[in-house]
């Protein structure tokens, strides 16, 4: 169904870009510029999300870039599911960077890339072949790049050069499978169930296949390509290692679901033989990330491990190839999402208010900053997978997809990577609000202003909200299980 | 079957010719008027171009036999897919020479400015008349025309390294003209024609042949120097580097070109006479073009200077071209000949941008220029949209023929150097990635940085222009393959043999 829609909430975006590059605004115009583009940019995507879930697949050729190719947005239930997260957790990564991030020469220019990058993310869920997706996943790479960057300090500077390495290389491993994929199909569009002939030789297929995995391994931080990682996201702003957590590593491993299942299709997967060397890197992937996580004592960098954990169930997911375990990962996307970004809003709002970036200096938090500690809490425990919360929802049902196609050692993993996650998180609530007050300087220890609390309590409430009400309409599970029918077949 | 566009062929090349001649005479009370006469010219010659590419999209590739003479014993222009080349690059100087109006002002005085417009007029009347002539002894005609003219755009900076960078790029341009002018009497000896299809028809009937093969050794030989590829293009940084830079986008951007249209005509010359086996040559220019790639990104990671880093990229690009046409698969050909034409913009939009900061700031050099995106955005951006278009991101120009080159590659069975060619980008990303971190993520170092202004509009227009164009024709890159298509394909049947 043609539809203008997916274009729209694209686009929206970009008035913010415009208002606070070109634009003689003040600063409260630039602000209602940022905000109200941002807000409707998730009212379409929720519009979209109702479409998709009517049966519905809005499409929209934007341009037709070489004669056998088109810039293409096709919204099917995974797309749409992701795009709704990525406006959601980007409004509330934007409203909280007004408070966060100081006013100056820079300010401008971190709202231009946040938003830009938000756009571009955007066009990665929404992209209805694999170009478009490149397209997208390239163009915020590297606008990313600026925001990594952003405070300027030496360290930042080093993060950011190893990102952009990391990522380029990706990117290019990225682009060298689809040009593989293009010349083996001479077509790039997605297609439910894969578009790859099985007959095709065996060796491109494998070769391009890895070069897919390893591309987007890179950006979903799979263990050993992750090393980017744990060092952009201390170096980052805290509203946008919310951002980069939350959905931006989640486009790696949502790019290696749309290769494996809608490039390639689950039966060419298996008979490729690549599934089981992918359980194992995915597996490796959740537990080294979780026992990296414990050992670190800077609370951001504990937190950019704990995704490096948390986004390779995707990854484990994928590799099992089951439908109950792949509506459990796009579950989890979700609801990772709004986890990751309340335990890094609630960083940040340690780091704002008093300067706190060690876990051990967080003692007598709970009781100075009893919001945040709250917010953190609750994230946490999400994270854990203690019910009713979100976090239980997505690994209850990862689980049982997992006993659906026999893979114990698969549970076993995410069961574990569950206990490592309450040690590397517990011992942080556990200082915040039991260990004895140290001195600490200054005026610490105030809660933020307004603009930095109500994103970080909305993003703490979703988790109980998903957690409650999984099972009504509308709800992601409903959008996951219609992916997942689309892709394996009415499972 | 001509329409009324055919007979305005000749006038495309008499022009320009007759514009530079002019110009000192119009500008003899006011040498700045030369700048506007120059621009007005070019922009009859584009309308003109323009006319002369939409007859040949509407009835095909067409001839025009001077003074009424028949083709083979007259001189004949023929306009076919190839040729249509001169519309892009007319364009592009109709946008560089506004540039140059108020960049000219601090390199050199107001009376030399109507000897440097007539040089730049005469440069693209000889760009045109190579790429429109049907007969060899006038192609080797233009291409002096457009060498001599060259090197004193060179030289016309007028400093001492100028002068010397124009000798050095003298002596080896003379030896690569010399080689042209043995091949072209060579093929003269042998089939006692000039004009290319006859010779080509002639070619065929005298079959291969020791003398046939060493007129195409010269003749290839001299265009890979013309187009800087990797052995021979020692002359080439400090030339363009040195040069004014509204002159380095013109010589980075398309002057090196003639090399490389220069070999496609050879070639439909020589595959028309199907007495080439060209093997052995494909897989030299597959190296050669794979080492150009990466000795000219090694090359500008080691520069401090802008523009010497920018003309080594050149010696990059020129390498892509190269491996393109020597992969000799469809898409690997169609890939490079895009390529002819938006590296042309890519880096005429650097060279610019960077002649702009250059220009504002009277630095040149990465540690000096740190932080200067503060005070020049606009410049900046164009600077960051031309280094990402050049480095072949999607969705920029650079990304289109990254794309169908590699493709190629793989098509041609030759997947490594598809890998390669990919991989090599990222390597140029390195210079490029120092670059825009010390524009914009470094504090300035020097005053003169931190306070400077944005460029004049006549400057800043055409800058963004083309920025915006690398972007415009990253998303729309299929309309340059409608023309290249054709004339490839036409060709290919021979080419892989």
């Amino acid at each position: 169904m043609s539809s203008w829609w997916p274009g729209v909430a694209v686009a929206l975006p970009l008035v913010g870009v415009a208002a606070v590059s070109f634009g003689r605004l003040t600063e409260r115009w630039r602000i209602a510029a940022l905000v109200v583009p941002a807000v409707a940019a998730l009212a379409v995507a929720l519009l979209i999300v109702g479409d998709v879930l009517a049966g519905r697949t809005p499409e929209l050729f934007v341009l037709r870039m070489t004669p056998t190719l088109w810039l293409v947005l096709r919204v099917d239930a995974p797309g749409a599911l992701y795009g709704a997260t990525v406006a959601a957790l980007g409004l509330l990564a934007l409203v909280y960077s007004f408070g966060y991030v100081q006013r100056g020469p820079r300010w401008s220019r971190y709202f231009a890339f946040l938003m830009a990058s938000f756009t571009c993310t955007m066009g990665v869920a929404y992209a209805g072949n694999l170009l478009t997706f490149l397209i997208f996943y390239e163009a915020f790479s590297v606008l990313t790049y600026a925001l990594v960057v952003h405070e300027q300090t030496p360290e930042a500077i080093r993060a950011g050069a190893k990102y952009i390495a990391y990522i380029l290389v990706g990117g290019s491993l990225v682009l060298a499978g689809i040009l593989l994929t293009y010349f083996l199909a001479g077509d790039l569009t997605f297609v439910a169930g894969g578009f790859l002939a099985a007959d095709a030789a065996r060796g491109q297929l494998l070769a391009a296949f890895w070069c897919f995995v390893v591309g987007f391994g890179v950006k979903a931080a799979l263990v050993p390509l992750h090393g980017w990682v744990p060092d952009a996201h201390p170096a980052a702003p805290a509203p946008f290692s919310a951002v980069l957590s939350g959905v931006m590593v989640a486009a790696g491993a949502f790019g290696i679901m749309r290769v494996a299942l809608d490039v390639y299709g689950a039966p060419l997967v298996r008979a490729l033989g690549v599934a089981p060397w992918l359980t194992v890197i995915a597996s490796v992937t959740v537990l080294l990330g979780a026992l990296l996580a414990i050992g670190q004592d800077d609370l951001k960098r504990r937190l950019a491990y704990s995704t490096i954990s948390q986004m390779g169930y995707l990854t484990l997911a994928v590799s099992l190839l089951g439908s109950g375990v792949m509506a459990g990962a796009l579950v989890h996307l979700v609801h990772h999402a709004f986890l990751k970004g309340t335990l890094f809003f609630c960083a940040g709002l340690w780091i704002h208010s008093s300067g706190v970036r060690r876990v051990r200096d967080l003692r007598g938090m709970g009781a100075r900053m009893p919001l945040t500690a709250a917010a953190f809490t609750l994230a946490a425990l999400g994270m854990i997978g203690v019910p009713p919360l979100s976090g239980f929802v997505s690994k209850w049902w990862l689980g049982v997809g997992m006993l659906q196609v026999d893979a114990a050692i698969g549970l076993a993993v995410l069961l574990a990577g569950a206990l490592l996650a309450a040690a590397y998180l517990l011992p942080v609530v556990y200082a915040a609000y039991f260990a004895p007050a140290g001195p600490i300087a200054g005026h610490a220890g105030r809660e933020a202003p307004a603009t930095m609390l109500a994103p970080t309590l909305v993003a703490a409430a979703l988790t109980i909200v998903f957690g409650l009400g999984s099972h009504y309409g509308g709800f992601p599970l409903q959008l996951a299980q219609a992916a997942v029918a689309a892709w394996f077949g009415g499972g | 079957m001509t329409g009324p566009w055919a007979e305005a062929l000749p006038w495309a090349i008499v022009l320009p010719l007759v514009g530079a001649a002019l110009t000192p005479a119009v500008a003899v009370r006011h040498p700045r008027v030369s700048g506007f006469w120059a621009w007005g010219v070019l922009l009859v010659t584009a309308v003109l171009t323009a006319g002369l590419v939409s007859e040949l999209v509407a009835r095909g590739p067409f001839s025009y036999g001077l003074g009424g003479w028949a083709a083979s014993y007259g001189i004949e222009l023929r306009f076919d897919h190839f040729s249509a080349w001169v519309l892009p690059l007319v364009v592009l100087f109709v946008v560089i020479v506004p540039f140059s109006w108020r960049y000219l002002d601090h390199v050199m005085p107001d009376e030399r400015r109507p000897p440097f417009y007539a040089l730049l007029l005469l440069n693209a009347g000889g760009m045109i008349g190579f790429c429109v002539t049907g007969d060899l002894f006038n192609l080797f005609v233009f291409t002096e025309v457009v060498s001599l003219s060259s090197y004193a755009l060179v030289a016309v900076g007028g400093r001492g390294l100028a002068a010397f960078a124009a000798l050095k790029y003298l002596f080896i341009g003379a030896v690569s003209s010399l080689l042209m002018l043995f091949a072209t009497a060579q093929l003269f000896v042998l089939s006692g024609s000039l004009n290319m299809a006859d010779v080509s028809l002639r070619l065929g009937e005298i079959g291969g042949g020791t003398a046939v093969m060493v007129a195409f050794a010269a003749y290839a030989v001299s265009f890979m120097v013309k187009a800087a590829m990797f052995p021979v293009h020692v002359w080439l940084p400090d030339a363009h580097a040195i040069a004014p830079s509204p002159v380095s986008a013109v010589l980075s951007g398309m002057v090196v070109k003639v090399g490389i249209v220069g070999m496609l005509r050879i070639y439909q010359i020589y595959f028309g006479a199907e007495v080439l086996e060209l093997g052995a040559f494909n897989l030299a220019l597959v190296w050669l073009g794979a080492i150009s790639i990466v000795m000219g990104a090694f090359f500008a990671i080691f520069q401090d200077d802008i523009k010497l880093m920018l003309a080594y990229s050149t010696i990059s690009n020129i390498g892509y071209i190269v491996l393109g046409l020597g992969l000799a698969s469809p898409y690997a050909v169609i890939g490079a000949a895009v390529h002819v034409f938006n590296h042309a913009l890519i880096k005429a939009t650097l060279f610019l941008a960077a002649g702009s900061i250059i220009h504002q700031t009277g630095f040149r050099t990465l540690s000096d220029l740190r932080g200067v995106a503060r005070t020049m955005p606009q410049t900046s951006a164009a600077m960051a949209i031309g280094a990402v278009s050049i480095v072949g991101l999607p969705p920029t120009a650079g990304f289109v023929c990254k794309w169908y080159i590699a493709l190629g590659a793989f098509e041609a069975n030759q997947a490594p150097f598809g890998f390669a060619l990919v991989f090599g980008a990222l390597f140029i990303f390195i210079y490029y990635i120092r670059m825009l971190n010390a524009f914009y993520f470094q504090p300035p170092v020097h005053a003169s940085v931190a306070q400077a202004s944005e460029t004049p509009w006549s400057m800043r227009g055409p800058v963004v222009l083309l920025a915006s164009l690398c972007l415009i024709l990253g998303v729309l890159g299929g309309i340059p393959l409608t023309f290249v298509e054709p004339a490839v394909l036409d060709l290919l049947p021979f080419w892989g043999q």
